[in-house]
C-alpha cells in the first residue's frame, strides 16, 4: 500500500516508516522540519510551513492509499497558540479534505490522550467516550482537542474513508524526543509536593505496532492506547533513573507559565497531570484491533536512558 | 506487662504495632494477587501493598489500642466479592478506615476494601496520594462498576455526607440511602453485606456543621464540636470511642437494574433496615452509648 506519512522527520514517524516499509508498503513521508539525515525508509520531502499548495502537489503526485498522519504539533504553551493552531487544526482539516479529493481509502490519525484533560473528578479507566475536558483545565490544549474533533467527526461524516484515530498515552522510548521522554532523561525532573499520581506509559515500539495494527485491521474508530500498567509519577521518574525535583504547587505553576514564555516548547500544560491521575482503558483496542502492548511499563521507563540503536 | 497502662504504655504498644509486620508473606501474596498488581506493585487505581502495610501499621495502633475495635460476626463474610453496606457517621472517616481495617485483621483470608471517597479528596495534598495507595478510589459511579469487575470489594456508605456530617443529636439515626449501590449490585450480581457500626458517631460529637464554612476549605462541611475549633489542632483529637463493628447476614437480591425507582427503593429499604437494626442491636450491647440517647433528639424505635 501507497502511505503518505507526515510529521516524518519526527523519530516515531521515522521508526514507523521504518516498521511499515518492513510489512512492504511503500511510505513517502513529508514534514515542515527538515530532516537532517537520511535514515529513513521512505521517500521525504520537505514541505513549507502552511504551503497547502506544496502538500496538495504531493497528494496529486502521489496518488497515496493511507494517509498516516502523525505531524501534531505538540506542546501547551500560550504563545505558540495560534501558530499552533493554523498547523494542527487547519493543516489537519486540509489534510482530510484531500484525502477526499484525491479519494484516498484510509486515514490513521494520532491524537493524544491529553484531550481527556487532568481533572480532579475524573474515573480511572477512561473509555474513548469520556468528554474532552482538556479544554476546562488547559484552555491552550485547544488545539489539540479540535484536532482530535476534526478527525473524528471526519470519521463520521465521510464513511467512505476508513479512518482510525489512536489516543496513546505518554510515549516514552529511547530513539523520542517528545516532551515527557525529555523530562524523564533530564538529571531532575518536576514534581508536586504533596500530589503522586498514577501516570501511564507506552513504549514506542508498542505504538509503531499499534499504527502497523490500525494500518492492517482498522475499520473505522478511536482507540486509546495504553501501556501494560500505571505507575505513580515519583516512581516513574526514579525508575527511569532521574531525581525528583520537588516543586510546591505555588511555585510550579507560575514557575511553568514563566519558563514556558521564555521556552515555549516546554509543557506546561503537563503539570496539571502532575498532579490529578489520568488513566485510561484500551479495552476497545484490545478487542477490536487484538492489538496489546508488549512491554511491561518497567522496561517501558528503563528504556528512556539507552543510547537509542540507528533505526535502519 | 508493667509498662501497659498510661501514656508510656500506648507509645510502648504504638512502637509494638510500627515493628510488627501487619501480613504474613502468604497473606501478601494472596492480597496482591486479588488486587490484580501489575510489574511496578502498583493497580490501575494507585494501590501499593508496601505504603498500605506502612500505614496500617500506624492503623492497627489506632484500630486495637486507640479504638479498640470489636468485630462481632467476622464468619458471615462470604469467600465471594461483596458490596459492603454501613453507617457512617464521626464527621471525618475514621469509621471508613475501621471497617477496611477490621477486613485485614479480623477477616480470614484478609482482604482490601476498595471504598469510594469523596470528589474532592484528589484535591487534597497528601492525603489523596495515601488514600489511594491503600486502595481507595474516586466515587464516581464508573469506577465502582469497574472495580466489580475486576472482582474486588467495595466499601459504600450510601448515606454520604448527610451521614458524615450529621450532628450529634442525630447519633446513629441512618440518613435517606443513595440508591445507585442496589442498581448496581443487580447489575454485576453482587452479595450485599450490610454492617452496623455502634462507637463511630461519638467519636467527634459535633454540635453543629456549617456547610458555608466547609464550602471555603473546598470540604462539604465543616463540623463544630466542644473542641474544635475552639481548642485549634488540640481539639480535633478523637475521642477514644471504642468501636464495635457488627457484621449482618448477606443478601442475594435478584432482579433487574433497570427496574422503576420505587422497586429498587423498597430494595434500598430492606437494606437500611437491616444496617439499622444491627446498629440497635450494637448499642444494645454497649449500655454506657445507648444511654447517652436521653439527650438527643431521636429515639431508637
Amino acid at each position: 500500500m501507497k502511505i503518505l506519512l507526515t510529521g516524518a522527520a519526527g523519530r516515531l514517524a521515522r521508526l514507523a516508516a521504518h516498521a511499515l516499509a518492513a510489512d512492504g508498503h511503500e511510505v513517502v513521508g513529508i514534514d515542515v522540519r527538515y530532516r537532517p539525515n537520511p535514515d529513513i525508509d521512505a521517500r521525504f520531502e520537505w514541505v513549507k510551513r502552511y504551503d497547502h499548495r506544496h502538500v496538495t502537489e504531493v497528494f496529486r503526485r502521489e496518488r497515496p492509499e493511507l494517509l498516516l498522519h502523525l505531524g501534531v504539533r505538540a506542546g501547551g504553551s500560550q504563545a505558540q497558540a495560534k501558530s499552533r493552531y493554523t498547523q494542527n487544526v487547519l493543516g489537519t482539516r486540509h489534510l482530510l479534505n484531500l484525502c477526499l479529493q484525491y479519494g484516498v481509502g484510509r486515514v490513521v490519525a494520532l491524537s493524544t490522550f491529553h484531550v481527556y484533560g487532568a481533572h480532579p473528578h475524573n474515573p480511572t479507566f477512561m473509555s474513548e467516550d469520556h468528554p474532552l475536558r482538556a479544554v476546562q483545565t488547559f484552555p491552550e490544549l485547544q488545539d489539540v482537542v479540535e484536532l482530535d474533533h476534526a478527525v473524528t467527526t471526519f470519521m463520521w461524516r465521510h464513511r467512505s474513508v476508513r479512518t482510525v484515530l489512536l489516543r496513546p498515552v505518554h510515549i516514552t522510548g529511547s530513539h523520542l524526543h517528545n516532551q515527557v521522554s525529555t523530562l524523564l532523561r533530564n538529571d531532575y525532573t518536576p514534581r508536586l509536593i504533596g500530589f503522586n499520581p498514577m501516570m501511564q506509559f507506552i513504549h514506542q515500539s508498542d505504538v509503531v505496532r499499534a499504527i502497523q495494527v490500525a494500518i492492517e485491521r482498522g475499520n473505522y474508530g478511536v482507540y486509546n492506547i495504553a501501556g501494560e500498567g500505571a505507575l505513580p509519577w515519583r516512581t516513574a521518574i526514579e525508575t527511569a533513573g532521574g531525581r525528583p525535583l520537588h516543586l510546591p504547587t505555588w511555585v510550579a505553576y507560575p514557575g511553568a507559565r514563566a519558563v514556558s514564555m521564555v521556552y515555549p516548547a516546554f509543557p506546561e500544560h503537563l503539570m496539571d497531570f502532575f498532579r490529578y491521575p489520568v488513566i485510561v482503558t484500551d479495552q476497545a483496542a484490545r478487542t477490536d484491533l487484538g492489538w496489546k502492548a508488549q512491554t511491561s511499563v518497567l522496561d517501558t521507563l528503563r528504556s528512556v536512558r539507552d543510547v537509542p540503536p540507528p533505526i535502519v | 506487662m508493667a509498662t501497659n497502662k498510661g501514656i508510656r504504655g500506648r507509645i510502648f504498644r504504638l512502637f509494638d504495632s510500627i515493628g510488627e509486620a501487619p501480613l504474613s508473606p502468604e497473606q501478601r501474596d494472596e492480597v496482591s494477587k486479588a488486587i490484580g498488581v501489575n510489574s511496578a506493585g502498583y493497580d490501575p487505581y494507585g494501590f501499593n501493598l508496601e505504603t498500605a502495610e506502612r500505614s496500617l501499621r500506624v492503623v492497627r495502633y489506632l484500630y486495637r489500642d486507640y479504638f479498640k475495635v470489636e468485630v462481632h460476626h467476622a464468619e458471615r463474610v462470604p469467600d465471594r466479592r461483596v458490596i459492603v453496606i454501613a453507617n457512617h457517621g464521626g464527621q471525618i472517616p475514621i469509621d471508613g478506615m475501621l471497617l477496611a481495617s477490621a477486613f485485614v485483621f479480623d477477616v480470614e483470608p484478609p482482604r482490601v476494601l476498595r471504598g469510594m471517597v469523596e470528589r474532592w479528596v484528589p484535591m487534597l495534598p497528601w492525603f489523596s496520594t495515601l488514600v489511594t495507595r491503600c486502595g481507595q478510589v474516586v466515587g464516581d459511579p464508573a469506577n465502582a462498576a469497574q472495580l466489580l469487575e475486576r472482582d474486588q470489594s467495595l466499601m459504600v456508605f450510601p448515606e454520604g455526607v448527610k451521614g458524615i456530617s450529621k450532628s450529634w443529636f442525630k447519633r446513629y439515626q441512618l440518613q435517606d440511602f443513595g440508591t445507585g449501590f442496589m442498581r448496581l449490585a443487580l447489575q454485576t450480581n453482587t452479595t450485599i453485606l450490610p454492617v452496623g457500626i455502634v462507637g463511630s458517631d461519638d467519636i467527634y460529637p459535633a454540635i453543629t456543621s456549617s456547610k458555608r464554612i466547609g464550602k471555603m476549605f473546598g470540604a462539604p462541611s465543616f463540623p463544630i464540636t466542644p473542641t474544635w475549633p475552639w481548642l485549634g489542632p488540640l481539639g480535633a483529637i478523637p475521642l477514644p470511642v471504642p468501636v464495635s463493628i457488627h457484621i449482618g447476614e448477606p443478601i442475594d437480591f435478584e432482579g433487574d437494574p433497570e427496574d422503576p425507582e420505587h422497586i429498587i427503593l423498597d430494595r434500598v429499604e430492606h437494606v437500611k433496615d437491616a444496617v439499622q437494626s444491627l446498629v440497635n442491636g450494637g448499642l444494645d450491647r454497649r449500655p454506657e452509648l445507648a444511654q447517652l440517647d436521653q439527650f438527643v433528639r431521636w429515639r431508637r424505635p
